[in-house]
């Protein structure tokens, strides 16, 4: 749309579509030179810190899993575990097993909903999944099928696909016999078929050539690829635990947005998700996953975030040979649950949602009632590395009509995969050029 | 012979007032079909919908629309019907839905033998439980609808709820 056809124009796209949740971008141009990008986030807060507030320590699992229908679990285990820390308990052996199987069906069914039904279609020029899945038939049944599989894995585990039920501090209300895990074996086994295949696909898809040389940060546990905890580390030497956080990270408000915006006090923007953790844990992928990524020529080095497609996959095919060690090994224990007596005091705990490091941190009362809450969704964190990216795009591609412009910052937005139902939200796209 | 599977899909959030509008109808329509169909409450997630209807011989949806038309209103879609409706880009917080899903199951071949979409005008979706009186009337006129069409593929096994 022209607003003034000498000096001013202002393009419109009224939803950016396959993000997850409602949100938007404005992007202004003045002559040659680009000078803001910002994505704008309209839905307004969900207030889960406010009205979580006076409820029972108990109750965060179930609440906080409400905020987002693609990444409960992310939001139970980080509850859990800061819940947990605080009153003094460990939860290991067979449940701790659960739990990161549990984490490897939410893994596999998050990434393999994006990978295929959200980002893949950008690299093929397709609009979306439907106008794909006419051409590209083999790959939508085989993104459909893994998708279950994650799905039924979650069931399994957590007793329903979405926000599962089954999740308690201390463990689960009802822990699978063996044989159950142990039926859902050849269901697993394929779905490592899947995602191999998956890993290769994706590799031959054409990639722009791009570079983020931002910090990237990531939970690192030692001997294991990082899911359920860890600490928080990074490419230029962070090196912390969960009660460091905000004494590391800084967050902000923005006119542009109700979601606050994370930077990191000494260096400003960084970023979480499956780049950073492949980057800082390549060495503890599952063997099948990191002769994988080697194969399509995919290492820790990598910095194309045009090629996180790829690291999904690969994410996805290592949540498939660990989900499938865990059943092999698994002996049900004698209790689904450690008793979690409350404390008096302040507990913060994290793990790897599919899109990034997920905090949480809860003052209880010596009754357990929750005084504060504080939640730090990885989407929150990506926003300023994400502008970053755009505002890189975008200055070095002026000429492209604002159709082409709006195309691709879509993209490079997807990219990181934002799950604005974490973190408030988007989906509205403006280009402003005067 | 084996009984025909029919699955009835509510989809939509029960937390935000008409949106639920899909769960209680399939749910009253549960009642009337005891021992009957397979129930299944769904956000309508497409890959989680598609799983859900594959392999049944029928399978009803209920969601909430808003087309502009007066709520309560009901509208009726076969699978071809839903298929032919234009493209709209998707808006919602779930990006993509139940068309979507159709036009989706429809592109690789999976949809049910027969698939029946209802869907009820809705007048307030604001947070919190519960129907507006012409939504909740209209739930229950498709409630009897449901039994109507299942009656044609008469249901046999006993069915159960369960979430998708």
């Amino acid at each position: 749309m022209t607003d003034d056809e000498n000096s001013a124009r202002t393009l419109r796209v009224d939803s950016l579509a396959r993000v997850e949740g409602e949100g938007g971008l404005r992007v202004e141009i003045v002559g040659d030179e680009l000078r803001d990008v910002e994505l704008r986030i309209y839905e307004p807060p969900r207030f889960f810190e406010a009205f979580l507030r006076g409820r029972k320590y108990t109750e965060p699992p179930d609440i906080t899993a409400r905020i987002c229908g693609i990444c409960p679990v992310a939001y139970q285990m980080s509850a859990c575990n800061a819940i947990e820390s605080l009153c003094g308990v460990t939860v290991d052996g067979p449940l701790a097993d659960l739990r990161r199987l549990l984490y490897c069906g939410e893994w596999i069914e998050s990434h393999t909903l994006h990978i295929y039904f959200l980002h893949a279609p950008d690299f093929l020029g397709y609009d979306g999944a439907i106008e794909m899945a006419n051409n590209q038939r083999e790959h939508i049944q085989r993104g459909l099928d893994l998708k279950r599989i994650g799905n039924q894995l979650v069931a399994l585990i957590g007793g329903r696909p979405i926000h599962p039920v089954n999740v308690r501090l201390g463990g689960f209300y009802r822990v699978p016999i063996e044989e159950e895990l142990r039926a859902f074996l050849p269901q697993l086994e394929r779905a490592r078929d899947l995602a191999l295949s998956t890993v290769r696909w994706v590799a031959s898809l054409p990639t722009p050539e791009f570079r983020h040389d931002g910090e990237l940060v990531a939970l690192r546990s030692p001997g294991e690829y990082p899911i359920t905890g860890g600490r928080l580390v990074s490419t230029a030497g962070l090196d912390i635990g969960p009660s460091e956080f905000t004494g590391h990270v800084v967050e902000d408000h923005r006119a542009h947005s109700t979601a606050r915006h994370a930077r990191l006090r000494e260096r400003g923007a960084y970023l979480v998700g499956p780049m950073a953790r492949f980057a800082l844990n390549f060495a503890d992928l599952s063997p099948g996953a990191r002769s994988a990524a080697a194969a399509v020529g995919l290492g820790p080095d990598e910095r194309n975030p045009f090629r996180s497609i790829v690291i999904r996959a690969v994410e996805v095919l290592h949540a498939c040979e660990e989900a499938l060690a865990i059943i092999e090994r698994y002996r049900q224990p004698e209790e689904p649950a450690r008793p979690v007596e409350p404390r008096a005091g302040v507990g913060f705990g994290w793990t790897e949602a599919p899109r990034g490091v997920l905090w949480h941190r809860y003052a209880l009362d010596h009754e357990g009632t929750i005084l504060d809450v504080r939640i730090v969704p990885p989407t929150a964190q990506n926003q300023p590395s994400i502008e970053g990216d755009l505002f890189q795009f975008v200055a070095a591609h002026l000429d492209l009509a604002d159709g082409e412009l709006a195309r691709h910052a879509e993209q490079i937005i997807r990219n990181y995969d934002p799950c604005i139902s974490c973190a408030t939200h988007f989906l509205d796209l403006t280009v402003h050029r005067t | 012979m084996t009984e025909p599977r029919v699955v009835i899909i509510g989809v939509g959030n029960p937390w935000r007032g008409d949106d639920g509008a899909g769960w209680v109808a399939a749910d009253l329509a549960a009642a009337r079909l005891s021992p009957g169909a397979d129930i299944v409450h769904s956000d309508g997630e497409p890959a989680r919908l598609i799983d859900a209807w594959e392999d049944a011989d029928l399978a009803i949806v209920v969601d909430a629309v808003h087309s502009g038309a007066a709520s309560g209103r009901i509208h009726r879609l076969d699978a071809a019907g839903v298929v032919a409706r234009p493209a709209s880009r998707p808006t919602g917080s779930h990006a993509l839905g139940v068309v979507d899903a159709v036009r989706l199951g429809a592109a690789v071949g999976r949809l049910p033998r027969r698939l029946v979409v209802f869907g009820i005008e809705v007048a307030d979706t604001g947070p919190g439980r519960g129907l507006t009186p012409d939504v909740a009337r209209a739930a229950q006129t498709v409630a009897h609808s449901i039994e109507h069409e299942a009656g044609t593929s008469r249901p046999g096994r006993l069915g159960g709820f369960r979430d998708a």
